[in-house]
């Protein structure tokens, strides 16, 4: 999948330029986290959940082969269809193959990062068949042609107003004034669209390799309805998605809702075992079967397997898509997900993006990092997000490739004057006190709000420097003895 | 779909997977050890009180009721509130004990049971379903700390039932609590999901009325499921 002109950096101006998106993404980071918080501490031994859902990722990642194998087997004793896809094209020719077969002409789809990633609509779209996003705002997305800003709340970047506008222009309906008429709207509208489906097509949060089972967790009922009202049900699924056992469920089922949205659960939690068996229904045989009731999987690998090739990547594959990472990122919270340019953003997304587009198309994402570290802190699998970051990054720069600004004149001289500063202690602490004068001329109130010369006036662009501290250096206080005790 | 075994598929992402891993074969691994978390046990009545508080949290109500025929009368009048008069009706043999039909039907409304409609008319039960005001099933599992029912897809109209009607009202025995969804994930393997019990092809964990923050991060009920989630907790 490509994107996109311009770069990182010029996607990231054009972010922070705008106002909307900007309350937006402080809203939506601000009220995840302190849900989050709060769901969280509803757990007796957070931390234990976190150690044991890493043990289990780690055990099933490292043994993959051997629980895709049990869980296709499985899969298909209850009645269901295996297909298995090297990438994203494979997908693609298959599902339309199925929707041609089975005479398909519309498609509801529920929220899916995986076909996102491989551009299934497109496909679909390409072939005649339409596909319908069903959750609330990817619908909106869907509508407006637009990406996703946020793996959760995917439409958070536009108001309601604009959200009316957008239902008045596309459906040629009233214009909405409230929050419950947009929703009322969009009901109205998809119950039809699920009515008249002839397939519907899902992710799956998790895959259970000994019973087979499916999981897929929402808010909404669009899943269940995907699932439950079309006579096809195709789940299309990363090979990282399985793990190994019914009851690693209650651990998993714990994390991903309390990290993704801060509730303690979700409205539905769907647990689907093959296809709709209606002969037993029926309580007649296996001739009773009847074609309406299929269930496909689709298991896709679309570059998964160059990531488990490197041992210390491998645990990219663990994450669970929650989204936590998004929200505590300071990066991210300042550009939201667009600006990273392809559909996995945040700290998250510029470790997979990279490795399943390659580094020439998303080699710039592993340095759209400060590496803090919150990342990780807020991780419900503890994947260690900065140094699978900083790995990337001397990937890129071994690969012959830069980093963002490497042109920057400005900024590596910079950079080199810093260097050879930091290596002369007398020098650093003269510059240091020379630094700290000035600051205190230009300084106002404890800020300073612009500093007229780069780099620093890059920073001061966007927000405002802190005054130097009072009281001298760091070394000045330690040297007179202050602190110890 | 003939060639859902091809090389290039099964063979072509297996092979890929074992020579990512260095594996020349597929070996079965030793699994990790049990998950051991603290024994959690409560009385009925706390596990009753804590999931009507979680419940309302989430915006569902939960009724207790002592006597059957209060749970009658008391479904009949949320039915009737819900309006549109037909209420779809799971097989679930509490439904027939109460005789919920017959209260139904002598309030005006038109009751009907899911299990009516063959399997191969799934398409006129939805349509049915879909012009319902209600539609009563009975729980099987419930999660005290969440506030979460679980159906499970015995019968699969009770799931039709309780996703496309504007409410849907859930029977409940107090027993049928569980503290945690640790209890309930162990209690569906053993009893209904796993391969030893494979009998049952889906279960769903219903927490609270359907819901989305999608537009500007404001709460919205009912944006494709139930708009109103009743239990109805019935004896002691």
């Amino acid at each position: 999948m490509s994107h996109s002109e311009p770069d990182l950096t010029s996607r990231s101006h054009a972010a922070l330029g705008d106002p909307v998106l900007q309350r937006a993404l402080g809203n939506a980071t601000a009220t995840f986290i302190e849900r989050r918080r709060e769901s969280v501490a509803t757990v007796p031994d957070w931390q234990a959940l976190r150690e044991r859902a890493r043990r289990v990722k780690e055990h099933t990642v490292n043994h993959l082969d051997y629980y895709l194998e049990q869980l296709v087997g499985r899969v298909e004793e209850l009645g269901g269809i295996v297909h298995w896809a090297s990438t994203g094209e494979d997908v693609s020719r298959y599902v339309v193959g199925l929707a041609r077969a089975r005479g398909v002409r519309v498609v509801v789809k529920s929220k899916s990062m995986t076909t996102e990633e491989i551009e299934l609509n497109h496909a679909l779209e390409a072939e005649g068949i339409r596909p319908v996003e069903t959750d609330l705002g990817e619908y909106i997305i869907q509508l407006a042609r637009e990406r996703p800003s946020h793996i959760i709340v995917p439409a958070i970047h536009k108001t309601r107003e604009q959200i009316a506008d957008l239902f008045a222009e596309k459906l040629h309906v009233g214009r909405a004034q409230e929050v419950a008429e947009i929703t009322a709207v969009a009901r109205a509208r998809l119950r039809q669209e699920f009515l008249s489906a002839g397939m519907g097509i899902t992710g799956a949060n998790f895959a259970v390799a000994e019973t087979g089972t499916i999981v897929l967790v929402e808010n909404e009922g669009n899943i269940r309805l995907s699932t439950q009202v079309p006579p096809v049900h195709v789940a299309v699924v990363g090979i990282e998605k399985v793990i190994p056992s019914f009851e690693d469920l209650s651990v998993f089922l714990r994390l991903l809702p309390r990290s993704g949205t801060g509730q303690k659960q979700t409205a539905y939690v769907s647990f689907l075992n093959g296809p709709r068996r209606a002969a037993e229904a029926a309580g007649g045989g296996a001739e009773g079967a009847t074609p309406e009731t299929e269930f496909h999987l689709v298991l896709l690998d679309n570059g998964r397997t160059r990531i488990l090739a490197d041992e210390q990547m491998r645990e990219s594959l663990y994450c669970i898509r929650c989204g936590a990472c998004l929200n505590v990122c300071p990066v991210y919270q300042k550009i939201g997900g667009q600006a990273y340019g392809w559909i996995y953003p945040g700290p998250i997304g510029a470790v997979i993006s990279p490795q399943l587009q390659g580094l020439k198309e998303a080699g710039e994402l592993p340095f759209a990092s400060s590496l803090c570290g919150a990342c990780r802190e807020a991780c419900p699998v503890a994947i260690n997000l900065p140094d699978l970051l900083l790995a990337l990054r001397a990937k890129v720069k071994e690969g012959g490739g830069e980093e963002p600004g490497a042109r920057n004149t400005a900024e590596r001289a910079s950079m080199r004057a810093y260097a050879a500063m930091a290596k002369r202690p007398k020098l650093f602490a003269a510059v240091g006190r020379l630094m700290r004068g000035l600051g205190r001329l230009a300084e106002k109130g404890g800020r300073i709000r612009r500093v007229p010369f780069p780099p620093l006036s890059l920073w001061t662009k966007y927000r405002d420097l802190p005054a130097p501290p009072r009281g001298g250096s760091f070394r000045e206080r330690w040297k007179k003895g202050e602190g110890k005790e | 779909m003939n060639n859902d075994r091809s090389p290039a598929g099964q063979a072509g992402v297996l092979a890929e997977v074992r020579r990512a891993l260095g594996h020349t074969q597929t070996v079965r691994p030793e699994p990790l050890e049990p998950f051991v978390e603290e024994p959690a046990e409560s009385r009925v009545e706390e596990l009753i009180a804590r999931f009507t508080a979680e419940l309302r949290a989430v915006g569902g109500q939960a009724h207790r009721v002592i006597s059957e025929g209060e749970a009658a009368a008391l479904v009949a009048r949320i039915c009737a509130e819900a309006g549109g008069g037909g209420v779809g009706l799971s097989g679930s043999p509490l439904i027939a004990e109460l005789g919920l039909a017959a209260a139904l039907a002598t309030g005006g409304l038109a009751p009907f049971p899911v299990a009516d409609f063959a399997p191969s008319e799934r398409g006129r039960l939805i349509m049915r379903l879909e012009c319902c005001g209600a539609g009563v099933t009975a729980a099987d599992y419930a999660i005290a700390e969440t506030g979460t029912l679980v159906l499970t897809g015995d019968e699969e109209g009770a799931l039709l039932a309780s996703l496309l009607p504007a409410v849907h009202v859930a029977l409940l025995r107090p027993r049928q609590i569980a503290r945690t969804l640790t209890e309930v994930v162990a209690g569906l393997r053993r009893e209904r999901m796993g391969r030893a019990a494979p009998a049952c092809r889906s279960a769903t964990f219903i927490t609270g009325p359907s819901r989305t923050s999608d537009v500007e991060l404001v709460l919205s009920i009912g944006v494709h499921g139930p708009k109103q989630l009743h239990v109805v907790i019935l004896g002691e």
